[in-house]
């Protein structure tokens, strides 16, 4: 277990590295996007310039220019967003495992992941909100991703809420598994629905990107891949320790 | 009981299902049929879950018209009708759903249930198809109530067919009552009972919900190409339903053994 610890500790600091670096290549080494358009609905309060006429779209929407400062976030929102649905999978595939097996620490790495994933989905809507002020012009916009994203953050919450409620250690395994799998429906739907319907917000990779902002965005991928994976593996380990000193102090006792 | 980091938890054994003579073996269709009368009998005797759901879903429609009496003439309510009714049917749905698996284990039904040599996932089958027909019941007295108190004086005039509006309430009430089932049958055993209920179901719901709502808009507004949307946005929530009942239907085993 030692091994495994210093690992995860190696990996924090060098996903650290990794996403400081990708931090500056953002803003030094990236090809700058200066020029942007966002699409809204409704007119709204915003400090942005209007569009030009020639760039507006003839539904009636407006279209409103936006700073290329806001689209740096990209380096980190995607890549968290991106981890978020990965350590959530990870969180039901333990669960299932844990129905079918019944092993105890199947139960716990199935909660530290949905944990990880929770961290994860809160980093992913505040670094959103603060590119969606500064793109959309708003704090929220009721658009498909956003509103199943939502529903992700809730489902995960509802998760610790039903674990917190039952004694029998048994019955809140099985329940939280059963409830992980049914809650982890929502993250395909999440995850492909702005390539079904028209939605406000960007699709990444539907069309090529340059080197010069690929390469920071790969290294941040991976930076934050190493610290989701050091936090799962040194939570795992701390509750192997909770455990160990509970039974020793059973032991003292009686 | 010394503990270990990493154990097995003893599943109860699965009862082995005594060797039945076979002419005496009950089919799973009798089975089924046996549950679901079991809940409607009940229902019969005591009249409690129709008579609360439905008390319950008029006062919700009386409070709607608070909100409403302040929107003023331009108002389009035709938009948010749908919305309306759906909200109505979700919180009376999370009251009838807390009801029919309560009863179950203050009166000892589901131990009796699980005792009976019968298939888990038939109990999950036979559970959610009656309270399916309950939300059906409580929905024959509330749409109608919810259209001559809100659309009445031919608000819609203009929309498409009402069978089509039949089949959204239908396919939603489907994916309320599937996933509904598996979701009282775990918030039963919990603290909160009804609370956890809500917690879980709604969010669950959502997607469901949102496809159903605007599917039913659609018709209601009734736009150029309506008929195309409708049925893309139905066949959504068929998908939808599918996987919810399946889920269900593969998961209730677990949630009853525990």
């Amino acid at each position: 277990m030692g091994k495994q610890i210093k690992i995860a500790i190696t990996l924090v600091i060098v996903g650290g590295l990794l996403t400081t670096a990708a931090f500056l290549m953002a803003f030094y080494t990236a090809e700058v996007q200066t020029f942007g358009f966002a699409t809204l609905n409704k007119a709204v309060d915003t400090v942005y310039p209007l569009a030009p006429a020639n760039m507006q779209p003839t539904d009636g929407s407006i279209n409103y220019q936006r700073p290329g400062f806001a689209q740096k976030i990209f380096y980190f929102h995607v890549p968290i967003a991106e981890a978020s649905f990965l350590v959530f999978t990870i969180a039901g595939i333990f669960a299932v495992l844990f129905l079918r097996k019944r092993r105890k620490s199947y139960d716990t790495k199935s909660r530290i992941a949905m944990e990880t994933a929770l961290i994860f989905v809160i980093a992913t809507m505040l670094t959103g909100d603060i590119w969606t002020r500064a793109s959309w012009g708003v704090w929220w916009e009721w658009e498909p991703r956003l509103t199943t994203y939502l529903i992700m953050m809730l489902l995960m919450i509802a998760y610790f809420v039903l674990r917190n409620s039952i004694e029998d250690e048994e019955r809140r395994a099985t329940y939280s598994a059963v409830f992980a799998i049914v809650a982890w429906i929502d993250a395909p739907i999440s995850f492909f629905i702005t390539r079904l319907i028209p939605s406000t917000h960007p699709i990444v990779f539907k069309s090529g990107m340059a080197p010069s902002i690929l390469i920071p965005f790969i290294i941040a991928q991976v930076g934050m891949l190493m610290i989701g994976y050091a936090i799962f593996v040194l939570r795992v380990g701390e509750e192997d320790l909770r455990t160990r000193l509970d039974i020793s102090k059973e032991a003292l006792e009686g | 009981m010394a503990q270990s980091n990493d154990y097995v938890m003893e599943r109860k054994p699965k009862e082995k299902k005594p060797e039945t003579p076979s002419k005496i073996k009950v089919s799973n269709w009798r089975q089924f049929k046996a549950i679901i009368r079991k809940d409607i009998v009940m229902e019969m005797r005591t009249k409690e879950m129709i008579t609360s759901m439905g008390l319950y879903a008029l006062l919700v429609l009386v409070i709607y018209y608070i909100a409403l009496s302040q929107a003023g003439q331009g108002f389009d309510f035709t938009r948010i009708a749908a919305g309306l009714l759906f909200l109505a049917i979700i919180f009376t749905s999370l009251l009838g759903l807390n009801r029919s698996l309560v009863h179950e284990q203050d009166q000892g039904c589901l131990e009796a249930l699980l005792l009976a040599p019968i298939d888990r996932p038939i109990i999950f089958l036979g559970k959610a198809v009656g309270n399916f027909i309950f939300l059906c019941i409580v929905e024959v007295f509330i749409v109608p109530i919810f259209y001559f108190l809100f659309l009445g004086g031919g608000a819609l005039a203009q929309s498409g067919p009402w069978w089509m509006l039949v089949v959204a309430i239908l396919v939603g009430s489907v994916g309320i009552a599937g996933a509904g089932t598996l979701m009282a049958t775990m918030s039963v055993n919990t603290r909160g009972k009804d609370f956890i209920l809500a917690v879980m179901f709604v969010p669950v719901m959502f997607p469901l919900l949102l496809i159903i709502v605007t599917a039913m808009t659609s018709v209601i507004v009734a736009n150029p190409g309506y008929v195309a949307s409708f049925w893309q946005q139905i066949a959504g929530a068929v998908v939808f339903d599918v996987v919810m009942v399946g889920v269900g239907y593969v998961l209730y085993d677990f949630v009853l053994g525990a």
